[in-house]
């Protein structure tokens, strides 16, 4: 076989496959890279290598059953994938949830967006180049996924906020614990802070990288951090509260020059915002229910289904058929760590969704990978990955 | 005999721990300046010893790896330290669902590893589906792609679960022979 | 509600009569349901209906959250696309939903908002809507040579093919599916319902629905 040799022009770029196993790709991302020397051209992501067909699978199931692939959606920040589905489902229900579950609600939602923080922190650090902060990161985390054990019995996947409130009570003495984080919490971050916020080094890796002005961010459909980096002040749970964070007192952190490191310092503020969420929680919580009292939203008591014939009808036709949900369509939004996720849910009267889409603020985010990378050299393409807070779980679903 | 605490021998603790024979590699090395062992004992040991994964984390089992790996459930303790190349680990850890647009990489990874090689499925969605074993993107199990030594149940399985299969994955290498057969 | 705290009805009310006087030819109808705006636009006027939704005074909906498809096979035109708009100024969102049949096909809203690319990729890859001037129509989500689409209402759940490495040919290969255990679908109709569903029946002998219980928790 005769080999072909084909000069190549000293103007050709390089495409540079910045594979699906990568330690900073943050999952399965196929990243191809054009590249002109060490300057990048153009940068296409090929995503997809996560795509588990959920929302196909959730089309199968009944409400409380596909509640569990919200937990998987993001699996760094799962508590508030599970919120905004029961919220839609709440919508399409029109029931109201009980006060008590709403404090645990939103408590619990602002302790994942700690967790989700962390594990950005940690990560994003560690891409660029400081290890240690992982580490410390991850040992806040522990203590957080304690909570979520003792909670719902699943260190991750807690399938705790079901439509309605939340699936039990909270365990005695976890009220006290939390608190006690929350103090420790503070000098940590405290911790994080002096690692990096002033580090020389962090500084000339994340200062005028990635830089997204305030009309390329509307443009694009950033939402969360991406958007509040570049100066655009908006926060759902301020702008269309949700649950009882009207009642609450916390500010929103705005960042000025849209850079990477803007985005440091707003995540940075968010989670001292969020301790400040918890402990507000933690003192005005009203005692009460836990879940609507509404028979057909929720299951009965086990004692009572154990000695009454209707409560054991009730429980077996509730987990077999699960509830009928009235036909509507509805498209719900929160602030979820990354940003503004969404459920579409569309229900045709029956037990089970007809559609329900999910919308991932990351998807948006990793399509402005392009524009926000040119001109940019490879390592540059590390912090802009981390800085937009990629999970493929939610991007790919 | 109980659990002796180091801090506080007696000598009949001594004796007990002497009869043993942990002491009595360190007896055998100063009496005799060498020590005798089988070739596969060793190689077994050095093998386990240091068992060096490389970093493929799919999905959410990734998180529960990364938490083995980090400040709690330390893994370095072990020896094991992630590796981001395949051409320098020995065990490849799938942590994650398998779908089938990523499976044709993950057999790529797999044959770029040097022998011995092995391979621990991690969390229900790599050991045969899991969650989404009805899916129409998903490989039904990673075993259908790669052979597997340990499968580690869970959804995800705790962090110390997976430092659990990791040390079952060191059993296993304890009992292979590579010499005598 | 626990929901939507901020939502005042009576603006969103006043935008959708503003929407229905200064685009009438393009809407085929639009409706308040559940707290929010739908409007229902014709597939050829999907581009000049969004840069009025997102440059106009009144509306200002300069983000476009979310394009997503959905299949409804018993219709004549069985998908819907669905565009869903924020408005950061006057804190409103609305939907705008254009309905086609098969291998129909819309024009593309890069032009209006970048970020359309991806999702309008995604509505291909998973129902098939071809977008007219797309820059880059191909699949994202599903497999490179994936055949079929696959949210549409008659995929099967469990896809086509499946795949394997087969040890002869030293690579990955897709072989028919066939699964151990079939996916149980829980239908409620009982075998010993009989033909007529229990019509003959007397009202308390009837078997339990799960909408008999609708009633509040006795305290």
């Amino acid at each position: 076989m005769a080999t072909t040799v084909r000069e190549i022009s000293l103007n050709e770029n390089m495409t540079l496959n910045f594979g699906p196993q990568h330690p900073a790709a943050h999952g399965v991302l196929r990243l191809i890279l054009e590249m002109d020397g060490e300057v990048i051209t153009r940068a296409d992501p090929h995503i997809g290598l996560l795509h588990r067909g959920s929302e196909k699978l959730i089309e199968n199931k009944t409400y409380v059953q596909a509640l569990p692939y919200f937990d998987r959606f993001d699996y760094v920040s799962m508590m508030c994938h599970e919120h905004v589905f029961c919220l839609a489902t709440e919508k399409l229900l029109a029931i109201e949830v009980p006060k008590r579950a709403q404090y645990i609600r939103v408590m619990f939602s602002e302790l994942t967006r700690l967790m989700n923080h962390l594990l950005w922190l940690g990560c994003h650090a560690f891409d660029v180049g400081a290890m240690s902060v992982l580490l410390y990161a991850f040992r806040d985390r522990e203590t957080l996924m304690d909570f979520y054990e003792e909670v719902s019995g699943a260190r991750m996947h807690a399938n705790y906020f079901r439509p309605g409130g939340v699936a039990k009570d909270l365990p005695e003495g976890l009220t006290d614990k939390i608190a006690k984080f929350c103090d420790e919490f503070e000098k940590h971050l405290q911790e994080y802070d002096n690692l990096l916020s002033n580090n020389r080094i962090w500084k000339q890796r994340t200062v005028d990288i990635g830089v997204v002005t305030g009309d390329q961010a509307l443009a694009w459909g950033f939402t969360g951090a991406m958007l509040r980096g570049s100066g655009i002040a908006w926060d759902l749970r301020k702008s269309q509260p949700y649950e009882c964070y009207d009642e609450l007192d916390f500010d929103v952190p705005v960042g000025k020059n849209g850079d990477c490191y803007d985005r440091y310092l707003v995540r940075m503020e968010e989670m001292g915002q969020s301790i400040k969420l918890i402990r507000q929680c933690l003192a005005k919580m009203p005692a009460g229910p836990v879940k609507a009292q509404n028979f057909k939203v929720s299951p009965p008591a086990r004692d009572e289904m154990k000695s009454s014939m209707e409560a054991l009808i009730h429980h077996f036709k509730y987990f077999t058929e699960g509830f009928h949900v009235p036909a509507g369509e509805v498209y719900v939004a929160i602030e979820a760590p990354k940003g503004e996720t969404g459920v579409y849910l569309v229900s045709q009267g029956g037990p089970k969704p007809y559609r329900c889409k999910l919308r991932a603020p990351g998807f948006a985010h990793l399509q402005g990978l392009d524009f926000m990378s040119r001109g940019h050299m490879l390592a540059d393409v590390t912090t802009i990955i981390g800085t937009q807070d990629i999970v493929f779980g939610e991007i790919d679903r | 005999m109980g659990i002796i605490n180091p801090n506080t021998l007696t000598a009949d603790n001594r004796a007990e721990i002497q009869a043993l024979g942990q002491d009595g590699i360190q007896q055998e090395l100063n009496n005799n300046g060498f020590l005798l062992t089988s070739a596969d004992s060793l190689i077994n040991w050095a093998r386990c010893g240091s068992l060096w994964p490389m970093t493929f984390g799919l999905a959410c089992c990734a998180v529960e790896m990364m938490h083995a790996g980090a400040s709690r459930y330390d893994l370095d303790r072990f020896g094991v330290v992630f590796r981001p190349s395949p051409r320098q680990s020995d065990v490849m850890i799938i942590a994650g669902t398998l779908t089938n647009k990523m499976a044709p990489a993950l057999r790529k990874l797999y044959d770029q590893m040097p022998e011995p090689r092995f391979v621990i499925s991690m969390g229900s969605c790599s050991n045969g589906g899991g969650y989404y074993h009805y899916s129409y993107s998903v490989v039904r199990g990673s075993d259908r792609i790669v052979p597997v030594d340990i499968y580690v149940p869970g959804c995800p399985p705790t962090a110390e679960a997976l430092v659990y299969g990791i040390l079952q994955l060191q059993k296993k290498i304890k009992g292979q022979r590579t010499f005598a057969r | 509600m626990h929901l939507e705290k901020h939502l005042d009805l009576e603006a969103l009310k006043a935008i959708q009569a503003h929407i229905d006087a200064k685009q009438a030819s393009h809407l085929v109808s639009s409706s308040i349901d559940c707290r929010e705006l739908n409007l229902v636009c014709r597939k050829q006027f999907i581009v000049p209906l969004l840069t009025f939704l997102r440059d106009d005074k009144q509306c200002q909906f300069k983000q476009l959250i979310d394009i997503s498809g959905a299949d409804y096979p018993e219709r004549k035109d069985r998908f819907d696309v669905v565009y869903h708009l924020l408005s950061l100024s006057n804190n409103q969102r609305i939907r705008v939903r254009v309905q086609v049949g098969e291998g129909v096909k819309i024009p593309t809203a890069v032009d209006v908002f970048p970020c359309a690319n991806w999702y309008e990729r995604e509505v291909y890859d998973m129902f098939g809507v071809a977008f007219e001037g797309h820059p880059d129509l191909r699949r994202i989500l599903s497999d490179y040579d994936f055949d079929g689409f696959p949210l549409r209402k008659d995929f099967p759940l469990e896809g086509k093919v499946e795949m394997f490495y087969d040890e002869a040919e030293k690579r990955c290969v897709y072989r028919p599916v066939n699964l151990a255990q079939e996916f149980r679908h829980f239908d409620q109709v009982s075998e010993w319902d009989g033909v007529g569903h229990n019509a003959h029946l007397a009202e308390e002998d009837k078997p339990f629905s799960m909408n008999d219980f609708t009633a509040e928790v006795k305290k």
